[in-house]
């Protein structure tokens, strides 16, 4: 058995920062043994964002030099909100309230910034180990007392391979859980201690690719954000380009998954965005280097759960720490770090959520609270409870405003007739900067051994059938990773294409999908998104 | 027993592009990994320990960052290893590269020769193949390459099979050697997280040509024949016939027969 001081589960902004701010703020000859592991190949792996990042985060974290080092190649110069109606038509709004603007912000890969504060922590001494899954936790007279490593080495039968790793027990006086977006451990210990927020968490499937344009057309650190078409009225979508250097672009696309039509595809949805108008604008004469997708958990203040258990406190996207207005969460998830770490220093593990709740991440998401809520009813509300959070500071509406349904999952309506045929006939045609769902996942790195169990379980075989009949098996719609299909009659499930999103977790509307952990060092290979 | 396993850290070239207008590597983004042909020549050893007890030191040749090859050696149950790092050999060819790694072999074995050298087949960057035979002609060590399996037996012969274009070929033996080693010799041990927060620890040797006692005309650039005069991509692959037949066998095997008639390939 392992012992260490802390274990941090997952490598990403939060968890590094947990590690950094633990070694850093520790007084000499008292530093605490940090472990950080990550089911990724190597840190950052994993790591997907848009991502203009609000520096706020690195306050408190990093130094003035150490920040002016960061693998960032642009910063924004200029930013535009438009609101896209058709294809061929959009407007730039002409006005934003301050508090949306992210001008000067640095505009970069997470997954590089990721691999810097990686490299950092361990300069600090905290010990970062990748390829490893955190499959359970270990619990003991209602404390969390460490956790333990997945097996390797099974076969597709889960029979013992010549080279079998077994599981590994870590013992830790406080564990740490930065798993983001719908970590499995996260979700199974707010389901099992009772620790949701007010309303469930709700996500959407941001989709994004890297895509390289030529030199002299386009301007490092231009940004838009869009919002609207093709997401109709009810549904909380929104896309943007950011041009990350002269000849990068990134273009990502965001569906809230609370939609309601099985036949919504998210992917064709990135793709009817990208053909866009507003969008070609930027990405003319390009082609598309990387891909990669991830759920983000948008619900916000409303949202978010109880972030401490005994033993055990969960930081960043995990605890739903997200501006859901500016769609923004990396400087909560580094300060949710830095407040993690005072707290295991004070050696008061209860202290987490007051320290949290002091933080400006926190009180902007608490200015916002009732921004997401609305967008679900219809855009309009939505647009108006956000400028009516920012006209008052957040105080009106002081009650919690209403949404629609409490689970994502619950929420889709029969298959009509017609309505896929109608879907696929909208499909825009490919290209360089339009590859098809197979391309893409190509390009995303992804790679998972294939004599291995597969890690995407069904529940109950006959469940899919009668979802096949009421709603047409959305799974092979909603995954960007083309993971299902309907192949002679039945569910197949290609898991190696898997990008970890947990859109399938999330959407199934049976809830029939379990998502486990697939060998240590599998999934994505990130290195620019 | 003492086996020495040479390991390469390389580009990631599943990654790698070329410019095609400078014809040269793009690495950005390129993460540099342990060259795939490698994982089996320290499983292939790690076994020899498991068997008759062999001490396992792993060594590599490159900048400082190479060193992670070493510790994951050592995380999956290698004994030592040492880094062969200096500006000095910056720019060696494989004649470079197998001298100063002769060198540095017998610096690490008190200037006699261990019982087995082990290489994989070739690296994926330049898939020359060269150094581990070039390697035993300076340790003046007998050669087999593509090793498919490898016995030893209690007196200290080993009898291996290699695999050659047209069938396979055994072996009969006695220590030292040099082998190089395939895919299908074994498949790779994971590490276990115990063992990679040990090997984190170790302090990993650096050997630079004072260290390896190199001639210094025999190294790096210097010591280099081979020029490279241009790089250029292979011309790209049209792509092949796509047939659609999901849903339809039938008419995907009449759709492959058509095309193989045409090529005259069946009649």
């Amino acid at each position: 058995m392992i012992e260490t001081d802390v274990l941090v589960v997952g490598a990403g902004p939060a968890g590094l920062a947990t590690a950094i701010a633990l070694r850093r703020k520790a007084a000499d000859g008292r530093k605490p043994r940090v472990v950080v592991l990550d089911k990724g190949r190597s840190p950052g792996s994993h790591v997907l964002s848009g991502a203009i990042i609000d520096p706020s985060g690195f306050k408190g974290l990093l130094t003035d030099e150490e920040v002016a080092k960061m693998p960032v190649e642009a910063h924004v110069v200029k930013e535009s909100f438009r609101s896209i109606m058709l294809p061929k038509l959009s407007v730039k709004i002409p006005w934003v309230p301050p508090m949306m603007s992210s001008k000067t912000f640095p505009v970069a890969s997470l997954t590089k910034v990721t691999q810097y504060l990686a490299q950092i922590a361990a300069r600090e001494g905290a010990e970062v180990y990748t390829g490893y899954a955190v499959t359970d936790l270990v619990e003991k007279d209602g404390r969390i007392v460490g956790a333990k490593t997945g097996e390797k080495g099974l076969d597709k039968n889960g029979r013992r391979k010549s080279n079998y790793l077994p599981s590994e027990e870590i013992r830790a006086k406080a564990t740490v859980l930065a798993e983001g977006g719908c970590g499995i451990l996260t979700e199974r210990l707010i389901a099992e201690k009772g620790l949701q927020g007010v309303r469930s968490q709700t996500y959407a499937v941001g989709i994004k690719e890297l895509i390289e344009v030529p030199a002299g057309t386009q301007t490092a650190g231009e940004v838009m954000h869009t919002f609207g078409y093709p997401a109709d009225f009810t549904t909380y979508g929104g896309g943007f380009t950011y041009h990350v250097s002269e000849t990068q672009v990134m273009v990502g696309y965001a569906y809230a998954l609370d939609y309601r039509r099985p036949e919504i595809d998210p992917f064709r949805l990135f793709r009817r965005f990208k053909a866009t108008a507003a969008v070609q604008r930027h990405i003319k004469g390009g082609k598309t280097v990387a891909y990669g997708a991830k759920v983000i958990p948008e619900g916000g203040f409303y949202s978010a759960p109880k972030p401490y258990y005994p033993g055990c406190l969960i930081v960043g996207d995990g605890a739903g720490l997200l501006d859901s207005l500016r769609i923004k969460g990396v400087h909560i998830a580094l300060q949710s770090g830095v407040c993690a770490a005072e707290a295991i220093l004070a050696d008061d593990l209860a202290s987490y959520e007051t320290r949290l709740h002091a933080t400006s991440g926190w009180r902007e998401m608490k200015r916002v609270r009732n921004v997401r809520a609305p967008f679900s009813i219809a855009m309009p509300f939505g647009v108006m409870a956000a400028g009516l959070a920012w006209a008052t500071f957040g105080r009106i509406p002081w009650f919690r405003l209403p949404g629609l349904g409490e689970s994502d999952a619950a929420e889709l309506e029969e298959l009509k007739p017609g309505r896929l045929e109608r879907e696929a006939a909208n499909d825009v045609p490919s290209g360089p900067a339009m590859p098809d769902r197979l391309t893409d996942v190509f390009m995303s790195g992804t790679i998972h051994e294939e004599d291995q169990p597969c890690h995407l379980k069904i529940k109950d075989p006959a469940r899919c059938e009668e979802c096949e009949r009421r709603f047409g098996s959305p799974c092979t719609r909603f995954c960007p990773a083309e993971v299902y299909r309907r192949d002679e009659g039945r569910l197949q499930i290609d898991f190696s294409n898997c990008l970890h999103c947990k859109t399938c977790r999330i959407k199934c509307p049976c809830g029939n999908i379990d998502w486990t952990f697939p060998q240590g060092g599998d999934g994505p290979r990130y290195t620019r998104m | 027993m003492h086996v020495v396993v040479c390991m390469k850290q390389v580009p990631d070239t599943t990654n790698v592009r070329i410019n095609p207008e400078t014809n040269t590597l793009m690495r950005e983004g390129v993460e540099s990994i342990i060259n795939p042909f490698d994982e089996y020549a320290p499983e292939e050893a790690l076994r020899l320990k498991d068997s008759c007890g062999a001490r396992v030191t792993v060594v590599t040749m490159g900048p400082p960052q190479a060193a992670v090859v070493i510790r994951e050696a050592l995380a999956r149950g290698a004994d030592d290893g040492a880094l062969v790092s200096s500006r000095a050999f910056g720019g060696a060819d494989t004649l470079a590269t197998s001298y100063t790694l002769s060198m540095a072999i017998r610096k690490l074995c008190g200037g006699k020769t261990p019982d087995l050298v082990l290489f994989g087949k070739q690296a994926i960057d330049g898939d020359t193949a060269q150094v581990g035979p070039g390697v035993s002609e300076f340790l003046e060590v007998p050669l087999v390459t593509y090793v498919k399996s490898l016995e030893v037996a209690a007196d200290g012969a080993y009898r291996v099979t290699t695999v050659m274009d047209d069938g396979e070929q055994v072996v009969e033996g006695r220590f030292p050697a040099v082998m190089t080693v395939l895919k299908e010799a074994a498949v790779p041990r994971f590490a276990p997280l115990a063992g990679w927060m040990a090997a984190a620890k170790a302090k990993i040797e650096v050997l630079d040509e004072k260290a390896v006692d190199a001639d210094p005309i025999r190294i790096g650039l210097k010591g280099s024949p081979t020029k490279v005069v241009t790089i250029f991509p292979p011309p790209v692959k049209g792509g092949g016939e796509k047939i659609d037949a999901r849903g339809d066998g039938e008419k995907g095997a009449k759709a492959i027969a058509a095309f193989l008639q045409k090529k005259g390939l069946v009649k």
